[in-house]
């Protein structure tokens, strides 16, 4: 009985690949919209002067997130089809690592056809991306739109020989979030730790270990993150202004690695082995608090039961570096237009009309997906005011999208990953023992045999 | 003379058989494998290519990145390997009898962990094996230890860790093979085994072991394979840490490709010193264990 | 065997199921439980099952990733087998020199990574204009040094007294095959097609960078951009991954009882 089951499943099988592969074209019919779909968009290419309807007026954009990213694009798309009603957005859902993927497949193997008119970019990938593949990427210079409205730190991640490569999304301002009912048991408020300097941050986290047993804050661990931030909120940055390697004699550096290494080995900063428990260490009160881009609001509002025992101030400011300050950036991405657009003038208007024009949109965004704007003329806008109920009743959007105007700008850097993955290296050795000066030359050799130097 | 038309008629039949596949291969693998050894021999950032000789050869023996990679995989292949198939083939032998019971819930409970999908059992494993997490608290109460370790943060213990997923995982997915080989053998062999006074443990190595042989050196070969192109784990169970202790060759490929600033020639010389290394490896496991009567 | 080796089997099989099944239990319980409780290590079913699924369905075109993967992986996995059976056992059968030295050189391509061709194979797509199509896509993994040497080595154990008799009785080749291999060799079949439909089913890093539309999404491209937001919602991603695991699990349950039945049954 079973055997016959599976002789006649092999049967069929058999005699079905036979029609599959007698019938290619039926096959690529099944198929269905996918190969329809590519099909029309090389039409567009070949003939973009006779399409006159539709193709004509629509756009396609890449970018991952449906509940931030995509859900914004989606109502970009609204407010511009006020004007324009037969403007049509075919936004495609890509993680990070495909569109990284495919943007490089695409470079190298010459065939640009496959890529879409807009595509949302890393930060800190812009500059690799636009120094390595120039003829990818398409110049704003003179598309129209104003990058005086926004932040000068985040208009300088995409600003490659003078030229603007991208309109700024969102807003990775870093925001120190503190759990107010911990730091009472220890007899502190929101204010002890609001403009403060890493010394002061860990003699008061001694003091709050003590009392409630709960490290300050967390990370993951083999990450860079805290480091480039307390980095950047100097202005300093891995490499100098010729874009090589500046690690060893970089004394902002050695201060950010002194700090961490006394914050890990005064337990008050815990060292998580992976994202998601980096996550639960909040989410399941085992820290008091979280310094992180303000996107990461989105993750400390899981716990419900904690609504009201959050408030929000600035993060700590390095104790010696020169232009210290307590304002830095962690993440946040902006939309490039790339150069295989076949309808540049309507992306630049697009994106001049929506993301670098309208209040209006920023208005509509920001309640439901929580996406901050570094589109600086709405943070005066009622909605950015609105009190925000689980961050203890204060108008935090406003907050925030003041921190990010205070951002330093500093040098992201074309080898800006491998910089980050050879200090993470050098900040685990630390942890583990070895001296900082011995582990940052290791890191600043690492950089230098990548860039073949 | 008819024998020898019937013959070659035959053996035509045999190329006919094999010519689809054959293609396909020589278009999908060979064809490409051509242009990345031509690529291997060029360097130069994104799209602009020059020609370098061997330098990128060279390049990679200096590398220390790509040298501890090469250490960590080679450490992952002499020890989960043969443990593994080890643990495959005990379990496929236990599982190869008639008599037993629940047969299909053992065999698909034990087969399950491939099909798992690797964001969870990445999720999983790293909270099992957490400072809180469940084994730290057993090795607490047993004693062993006196507070939480964190393995994942150590580069020897964040190793073991891998091997340890890597067993878990594909553990299950060879026994599947050797299920399936254990078919070929005639029980009867084992009941003149059985009347000459050899125990089941005799029986495994004297019987078992030898006549699957075909099956062991597909797994072994499948494996090493599997192991020298190891990513996943890399990737989502530790990033790769903690500095770079448990990263993997494809891992470091994948990131000189996509993540840093892509330098395709260097990746695609890394790539063929892979392909070398298991080439070899195949080929000593070929000659030992694949002689014909 | 006497009892006690009868028990410690049990008890090793046990083991080793409770091993190999304690994540996937905690996968399913957390795909009911909302993401604060998963972080916080909760073990026991929740509430939130239709929640995480509203959310699912509400957020992704999971119908359509589920039918393109089923599609996908069937069509590669029928065409797979019958390539891959047929060199495997003519490599075998009709074996002489020139054969295997012809699969050494095959055996070579089972050592290619494959983000070292993934760029030429990409150019070569491009330029047979088969990118964004389901051939592209299937292409490149049909045939696969890996199922050829399956049952290449399993054919070793396939009787060549068949073949004889089946030759004497006026058999053609094609019918030796289909008639007598395909019967005898069932649980080499059924390990390949699982093997292969599991292997088809989490293709990943291919069709992403061929497949550009949101059309052709499959199931583990929308496990993957589920945690690439800002915010994971763990509950949601559980149940995402459960549904992509099930296919796989229960296709080997069904499948699996082939291993059980030797080469004895059908033939003698």
């Amino acid at each position: 009985m079973k055997s016959k089951i599976l002789t006649s499943f092999l049967a069929i099988s058999l005699s079905l690949s036979l029609v599959a592969c007698g019938g290619g074209s039926n096959n690529t019919d099944s198929s269905g919209t996918s190969t329809d779909a590519s099909k029309s968009i090389t039409k567009v290419e070949e003939g973009s002067e006779q399409n006159s309807d539709g193709e004509e007026n629509s756009l396609t954009v890449w970018c991952w997130d449906p509940a931030f990213n995509i859900y914004s694009m989606d109502e970009a798309a609204k407010v511009y089809q006020q004007e324009n009603p037969d403007f049509e957005l075919n936004v495609i859902e890509n993680s990070w690592d495909d569109i990284q993927t495919k943007l490089a497949t695409a470079a190298v193997s010459g065939d640009l056809s496959t890529l879409p008119d807009i595509v949302l970019l890393n930060d800190n990938a812009i500059q690799k991306y636009v120094t390595t593949y120039p003829d990818l990427f398409e110049s704003l210079e003179n598309s129209g739109i104003d990058f005086a409205n926004f932040g000068d730190s985040k208009c300088a991640y995409s600003v490659i020989d003078n030229n603007h490569y991208a309109v700024p999304f969102d807003n990775g301002a870093v925001i120190a979030c503190y759990r107010t009912d911990i730091l009472a048991e220890a007899g502190y408020t929101i204010e002890d730790f609001t403009d403060i300097t890493w010394d002061e941050f860990i003699e008061k986290g001694k003091v709050v270990l003590e009392k409630t047993g709960k490290p300050m804050f967390s990370t993951q661990a083999g990450a860079s993150d805290i480091i480039l931030m307390m980095l950047q909120s100097a202005g300093a940055s891995m490499f100098d202004e010729n874009g090589n390697p500046n690690m060893v004699n970089n004394s902002v550096l050695y201060e950010v690695m002194e700090n961490y290494e006394s914050l890990v080995t005064n337990g008050i900063l815990l060292e998580m082995s992976s994202w998601d428990q980096y996550i639960g260490s909040f989410t399941n009160s085992n820290v008091c608090s979280v310094i992180n881009g303000c996107w990461i609001m989105a993750s400390i509002q899981t716990a419900e039961d904690q609504s009201g025992k959050w408030a929000i101030t600035n993060m700590p400011r390095l104790n010696n570096a020169e232009n210290a300050s307590n304002y830095s950036n962690n993440g946040g991405s902006s939309w490039a237009v790339l150069s295989s657009c076949k309808n540049k003038d309507l992306a630049y208007d697009f994106l001049g009309k929506t993301f670098a024009g309208s209040v209006e949109f920023y208005e509509t965004i920001l309640p439901k997906s929580g996406a901050l704007a570094t589109y600086l003329p709405a943070k005066d806008s009622d909605v950015y005011a609105q009190p925000h109920e689980f961050f203890s009743g204060e108008s935090v959007f406003a907050k925030i999208t003041e921190f990010a105007g205070k951002v330093p700008s500093n040098n992201t850097g074309v080898y800006y990953y491998e910089a980050r993955d050879a200090i993470a290296t050098a900040v685990t050795n630390v942890i583990s023992g070895s001296d900082i000066d011995t582990e940052l030359k290791a890191a600043e050799e690492t950089v230098r045999f990548s860039m073949g130097q | 003379m008819q024998k020898n038309t019937l013959n070659s008629k035959r053996n035509l039949i045999g190329w006919v058989f094999i010519i689809p596949a054959f293609l396909l291969i020589v278009m999908m693998y060979f064809y490409p494998m051509i242009k990345a050894l031509i690529l291997s021999f060029y360097s130069g950032v994104g799209a602009n290519f020059k020609f370098v000789g061997i330098s990128n050869y060279i390049h990679m023996f200096k590398d220390k990145v790509f040298m501890q990679a090469l250490k960590n995989t080679f450490l992952y292949l002499i020890v989960q390997v043969p443990i593994m198939l080890m643990v495959a083939l005990i379990l496929a032998t236990l599982l190869n009898d008639k008599t037993l019971k629940l047969k299909g819930l053992y065999r698909t409970a034990i087969f399950l962990p491939c099909a798992t999908s690797l964001v969870s059992y990445a999720i999983i494993f790293r909270s099992i094996f957490a400072v809180d997490g469940i084994i730290n608290l057993v090795l607490i109460k047993v004693g062993i230890l006196e507070t939480g370790y964190n393995f994942l943060a150590h580069p020897i213990s964040a190793r073991i860790v891998i091997i340890i997923a890597l067993l878990w995982r594909w553990t299950g997915y060879n026994m599947v093979f050797f299920l399936a080989g254990l078919q070929g053998i005639d029980p009867a062999v084992y009941e003149a085994a059985k009347i000459d006074g050899a125990s089941s443990i005799q029986s495994f190595f004297k019987v078992t072991v030898p006549l699957l042989k075909p099956t062991l050196i597909l797994t072994a070969i499948i494996s090493i394979n599997g192991t020298l192109q190891l990513f996943d784990e890399s990737v989502n169970l530790t990033y790769g840490g903690p500095a770079n202790s448990t990263i993997t060759m494809t891992h470091y490929i994948y990131d000189v490709s996509f993540k840093y600033v892509p330098n395709f020639g260097y990746a695609a010389a890394m790539a063929y010193l892979i392909l070398v290394i298991v080439a070899i490896l195949s080929f000593i496991q070929l000659k030992v264990g694949d002689k014909r009567e | 065997m006497n009892k006690f080796e009868r028990k410690m089997k049990y008890f090793v099989l046990t083991v080793a199921s409770i091993i190999s099944v304690f994540p996937l239990y905690w996968m399913a319980i957390s795909a009911t439980n909302k993401s604060a409780d998963i972080l916080a290590g909760k073990m026991i079913p929740g509430r939130f099952a239709l929640e995480n699924f509203r959310n699912l369905v509400n957020t992704y075109n999971i119908g359509k990733a589920m039918t393109n993967s089923i599609k996908y992986s069937v069509l590669m996995t029928l065409a797979s087998l019958i390539i891959c059976s047929l060199a495997g056992y003519g490599f075998e059968i009709y074996h002489d020199k020139v054969k295997d030295k012809v699969m050494s050189i095959l055996l070579l391509a089972l050592m290619v990574p494959f983000v070292a061709i993934l760029i030429p194979l990409f150019q070569m797509m491009s330029k047979l204009e088969l990118l964004n199509t389901s051939l592209g896509f299937m292409l490149p993994t049909i045939s696969t040094p890996f199922l050829i040497m399956l049952f290449r080595q399993n054919t070793k154990a396939f009787p060549y007294e068949i073949v004889e008799a089946a030759r004497i009785d006026g058999c053609s080749e094609l019918k030796i095959f289909v008639k007598f291999f395909i019967p005898t060799m069932k649980s080499t079949f059924a390990a390949a097609i699982i093997i292969t439909f599991m292997n088809a089913w989490n293709s990943y890093l291919w069709p992403k960078v061929i497949m550009q539309t949101d059309e052709s999404i499959t199931m583990p491209i929308l496990v993957a951009s589920l945690k690439d937001g800002y915010f994971t919602d763990y509950g949601m991603l559980m149940l995402a991954v459960l549904l992509c695991t099930m296919p796989t699990v229960l296709f080997f349950f069904f499948l699996q009882k082939q291993f059980a039945e030797g080469i004895a049954g059908s033939v003698k």
